[in-house]
């Protein structure tokens, strides 16, 4: 069964006259453990899909589906938790809080579900220590490089056992290399059962998926591609991980 | 389709706790890294707590406080004088409570003064008076026939310690110098228990807990009661005046806070994304109002305190009495504190909401909310306007009775409401009326009326500032206009009244015998000495008759004393014979005074008689004439105490009244020194007369003046402090400007104009609005009526209604005009 169903989804932004069809009866599914990549042109409606797949916007039309729970029968509150408990995202520049610590950034979603600042640290810590950087903990994001930061956000939305992982263009602030090892760790994710999107440009970096979803002018206009050849090129000291 | 259990399960128990740990931490950070930012706000709130703390405290120990007659008591009884119900009442407290201590009090007069002193009998080892005396030098009375003295007293009557005051038959040497530390002014001799003999006033202190005063007696008064009985104490203003300065505050903070809101929206956006839900969003904006209101509040606190404790020793030596270091009315402070903190957490509170309202995927870019529909009808303004209207004229019908005071307060309030209400339709007929103006100004107009949340503020608190400087300008000008009841100074600094002791003395209507003539020669001899030792060849003579001036009908009434006007005084004052009207009955330096009907001027026994008729205005022709002739004249001096408004000779000869010397005029050709003042006191007191001198009334023109200042750096201030914040929200069409080749010129036009436009509505607004608070109060007054407000303090108006606007757009001009910020993307870390 699919962790993540998207049917039929429409969206329309403006009205009348300015109208305008960000997305146009897509249908998109995910299952746990798999790595799906998101390609297209500017403006084809790739980052919409993400926010409609992870609840930051309401579709026009069609049904959102995450772990059998629809998005259309929950009010904010109810997709504010799923964001919390379910949903984890990462964004191109990060989105890191400049007041706060790097653990404290992981944990945030932990203390915004009601778990202590003590447990919440624990597990921050060891989301941090997994991506190798547990002695940046205490550091603010400011004091961090950008492969690190993107790695503090990754922590931040796989922390507490969350299945599903939105990235929208992750490593589109990085360098390769870091790009690289941000991939790395998103197929770490996946192998442990999380269902994951990536939105990405980078036809190098959607090879790592197991599917590559190619969406114009708000259609999908293929999801059964798959790029291969490419990670272990660009790649080549750190392969892509058995799943 | 149902959630499942698994996706939507409950919080741990408790668990808002570290949600509200974790976004008060998230707004104390953002506070701590970018405190520049709300420096406007936080410098505001610091200021307005520490002048709260400074002001309370000197406001509060100025005065002698209304308890400091008790001593350590918790109760206090006065009679005027022994008593058999006086000594039964003491004796019953004592039986009842315990110790009682008795003060007897009898009123003496320095000779050669008016200045009067206490012969005190009181212990000064009482249980309960101690704290009302200190010994400066020498020893308390220990028996009858010893007296200790204040410095004053002792000066007065010449005494050292060591000499023997003899006081009639009763001689009393003088052992010691003391003072009531907690009235330093108060003068008195204290003599032991027993020894005055004739007390006209007998304070009585003990201690009854628990006991209701009543039940004791009449005179009975615990601190409780007194402060009851004054309920605009110094605390009560200081904390209105802190209330009213928050609410300024507050306006302006919302703009504060609402830049700070959208400079972090992607941040928030982020926090949405990741769970927040939009209380936990709500909350970091509110935290960080709380905690920017605790931190100015406790930044105000410390910096006030210093200020207190440098500016102390100079408030003992101006009140005249001791001041503790930490006599402060800490519950006044601590409100403004509470008020600091709830100002900052209102004004955060619709930005905080505002913010839960953008989605998060426009958060997340970066993209502030539209601005909401446009309010165009200033139609809940103007009925709010009405219901001050109404309020104000209830107070000004009540005004003179001596209430009012209720209705006077909401009309108030209800009329800042009003301008908070109307000032966003102002905004927006702005932008429409330039329309077609230059682009720097169409530019900025269109700014002021899509961010109105921000101008509209502080555009209401410009308004709510220059209300206040307009409506003490106007009712500073109506009062001091009044021609009737003339107020202001008394005297120039340079004049000087020596008054004999009767028949008429310094006001009207005191016929009795005429002075011996000898006296008044010893009097003159006095005054001739008196104007030559201050270096004055003009000595005028005050001549008064039993005539004066009164107003036969509603409102105010005469006031003033009315001098012959003898050849002497006109020549003194430069006012020739033939400028005079020869049918003229009374002159007058009072504008408008020739102009008022329904006047009388009344002589002989008019007041003695009682009315005629039951009329109280009766005019019988024996002792009264209606309608004198008045002719304005301004060469006379406008003092209150002055000759401002004289009768004429021909008035005197045609009524047959009869002048007598009541006084002398001197005028100096400098200011009088407090030595000179001194020195004409004795030298009057010994040929038994008084003096007056300039009193510390202000002139209206001080007032209106000083009221314009004050009203135009407050609108300057709350300007120059939402000025920056109106236009960071602008900042993105003020790069994109740049960017197309628009010169720093051009932005320096727009924020000149921003800043005159908000200055010229503000006065504009704040001007009406003074004015409907007048005349709305003084419509239904009784006292004074519409016709009080033809005095019009125009220059101070035009000041507001011009050079204000002009002075903030300059100010705009010069300090805007540096380049934007770039476009480069700006990430958030």
């Amino acid at each position: 069964m699919s962790f993540l169903e998207m049917r039929a989804i429409g969206k329309i932004y403006g009205a009348g006259s300015s109208e305008v069809h960000a997305l146009t009866d897509v249908d998109l599914s995910v299952e746990r453990g798999a790595l799906v990549a998101v390609m297209g042109p500017s403006g084809s409606g790739k980052s919409t899909l993400l926010s409609i797949a992870g609840s930051l916007e309401e579709p026009t039309s069609g049904e959102v589906v995450i772990d059998g729970a629809s998005l259309s029968a929950m009010s904010r509150n109810d997709k504010a938790r799923l964001r919390r408990r379910t949903v984890g995202y990462v964004f191109q520049d990060f989105n890191l809080l400049a007041g706060l610590t790097a653990v404290e950034n992981v944990t945030l979603p932990l203390e915004l579900d009601g778990v202590t600042a003590r447990t919440a640290r624990r597990a921050g810590m060891t989301a941090l220590e997994e991506l190798g950087l547990a002695d940046r903990g205490n550091r603010f994001p400011d004091e961090l490089s950008g492969g690190e930061r993107q790695r503090v956000a990754i922590a931040r939305a796989v922390v507490g056992n969350r299945q599903l992982l939105l990235a929208d263009e992750p490593s589109g602030a990085l360098d390769s290399a870091n790009g690289t090892v941000v991939m790395e760790m998103i197929l770490a994710a996946c192998r442990r059962g999380v269902a994951a999107v990536v939105v990405t440009h980078d036809a190098t970096l959607a090879s790592w998926a197991d599917r590559v979803v190619v969406v114009r002018d708000g259609r999908v206009v293929d999801q059964s591609a798959t790029l291969t050849g490419s990670p272990s090129s660009s790649a080549p000291s750190s392969p892509p991980l058995e799943r | 389709m149902t959630p499942t259990p698994a996706l939507v399960h409950e919080r741990p128990s408790g668990a808002r706790l570290p949600v509200r740990r974790a976004m008060v931490r998230w707004a104390w950070r953002l506070l701590r890294r970018e405190w520049r930012q709300q420096v406007l706000v936080l410098a505001l709130i610091a200021v307005a707590v520490a002048v709260t703390t400074v002001g309370v405290g000197v406001a509060v120990n100025t005065p002698l406080s209304p308890y400091v007659g008790f001593g350590t008591a918790t109760d206090l009884a006065t009679f005027s004088g022994v008593s058999p119900s006086e000594t039964a009442a003491v004796v019953t407290w004592r039986q009842h409570y315990g110790s009682v201590q008795v003060i007897e009090n009898e009123t003496m007069t320095i000779p050669g003064s008016i200045t009067t002193f206490d012969l005190r009998a009181q212990n000064p080892r009482g249980p309960y008076g101690q704290p009302l005396l200190s010994l400066v030098s020498g020893h308390f009375p220990t028996r009858a026939g010893e007296v200790a003295l204040t410095s004053g007293v002792a000066t007065s009557l010449n005494l050292t310690r060591g000499d023997v005051w003899h006081q009639g038959d009763i001689a009393r040497r003088v052992v010691g110098i003391v003072e009531n530390p907690l009235d330093l002014l108060e003068q008195f001799a204290l003599v032991v228990p027993g020894q005055v003999p004739h007390p006209n006033d007998v304070t009585v202190l003990f201690d009854a807990p628990g006991v209701a005063p009543h039940t004791l007696g009449p005179h009975v008064l615990t601190p409780a009661m007194v402060a009851r009985s004054n309920p605009l104490n110094p605390e009560t203003i200081s904390l209105a005046l802190a209330t009213l300065a928050m609410l300024l505050i507050a306006l302006v903070a919302v703009a504060g806070f609402t830049v700070m809101a959208q400079r972090h929206l992607r941040q928030i956006g982020m926090l949405g994304a990741i769970g927040a839900t939009d209380r936990d969003i709500a909350m970091v904006v509110r935290a960080n109002g709380v905690l920017t209101g605790v931190v100015g509040a406790l930044v105000g606190v410390v910096v006030g305190l210093a200020a207190w404790l440098a500016y102390r020793p100079r408030l003992e030596a101006s009140a005249h009495h001791v001041v503790g270091v930490l006599a402060l009315p800490w519950v006044v402070i601590v409100a403004a504190v509470a008020l600091a903190v709830v100002a900052a957490y209102v004004a955060a509170t619709k930005p905080a909401r505002a913010v839960t309202r953008i989605s998060i995927v426009a958060a997340l870019s970066g993209r502030p909310a539209p601005p909401p529909p446009m309010r165009r009808t200033v139609v809940p303004g103007v009925v709010v306007a009405v219901v001050a209207f109404f309020l104000l004229g209830a107070a000004g019908a009540s005004g003179g009775k001596g209430g009012g005071v209720l209705e006077l307060v909401l009309g108030f309030v209800a009329l800042t409401v009003a301008v908070v209400l109307s000032a966003p339709f102002f905004l927006v007929a702005l932008s429409r009326l330039t329309r077609r103006a230059p682009l720097a100004v169409r530019m900025a107009t269109r700014d002021l009326e899509r961010f109105r949340a921000r101008s509209g503020a502080a555009l209401g608190a410009i308004s709510i500032g220059v209300l206040i400087a307009v409506t003490v300008m106007v009712a500073s000008a109506a009062r001091f206009g009044n021609a009737l009841d003339w107020a202001g100074p008394n005297l120039s600094p340079t004049q000087l009244i020596l008054y004999t002791p009767g028949p008429y003395g310094p006001g009207p209507g005191n016929a009795s015998a005429p002075l011996p003539t000898f006296n008044l020669a010893t009097m003159h001899a006095a005054a001739q000495s008196i104007a030559h030792a201050l270096g004055s060849h003009t000595i005028i003579t005050l001549e008064t008759t039993s005539a004066t001036l009164q107003h036969a009908g509603p409102g105010r009434n005469y006031s003033g004393p009315l001098y012959v006007a003898t050849p002497q005084l006109l020549r003194a004052f430069g006012i020739a014979a033939s400028s005079l009207s020869p049918t003229a009955d009374v002159l007058s330096m009072r504008p408008g005074f020739s102009s008022l009907t329904s006047m009388q001027l009344v002589y002989g026994d008019y007041f003695g008689r009682g009315p005629t008729g039951g009329h109280p205005f009766a005019c019988p022709a024996s002792d009264c004439l209606a309608n004198p002739a008045i002719q304005e004249v301004s060469g006379l001096p406008s003092g209150t105490s002055a000759p401002n408004t004289v009768i004429t000779q021909y008035a005197v000869h045609r009524l047959a009244l009869t002048p007598l010397v009541s006084g002398w005029l001197v005028q100096s050709a400098r200011t009088l020194s407090a030595l000179q003042i001194t020195d004409a006191r004795a030298t009057a007191a010994a040929a038994g007369m008084t003096v007056e001198t300039k009193s510390s009334i202000p002139t209206s023109a001080s007032i209106i003046d000083w009221a314009t200042v004050v009203g135009i750096l407050l609108a300057l201030g709350i300007l120059a402090m939402s000025i920056g914040l109106i236009r960071s929200e602008a900042v993105r069409d003020v790069r994109i400007l740049t960017a197309t080749g628009a010169s720093s010129t051009t932005r320096r036009n727009v924020t000149a104009v921003t800043a005159g436009a908000l200055a010229l509505i503000g006065a504009v607004v704040g001007t009406a609005a003074g004015y409907v608070a007048v005349i709305a109060f003084s419509r239904t007054n009784s006292l004074d009526g519409l016709s009080s407000l033809s005095s019009v303090p125009v220059a101070n108006l035009v000041v507001i209604l011009v050079a204000m606007p002009v002075g903030a757009a300059a100010g705009g001009w010069l300090l805007a005009g540096r380049e934007p910020a770039p476009f480069a993307h700006q990430p958030l870390e």
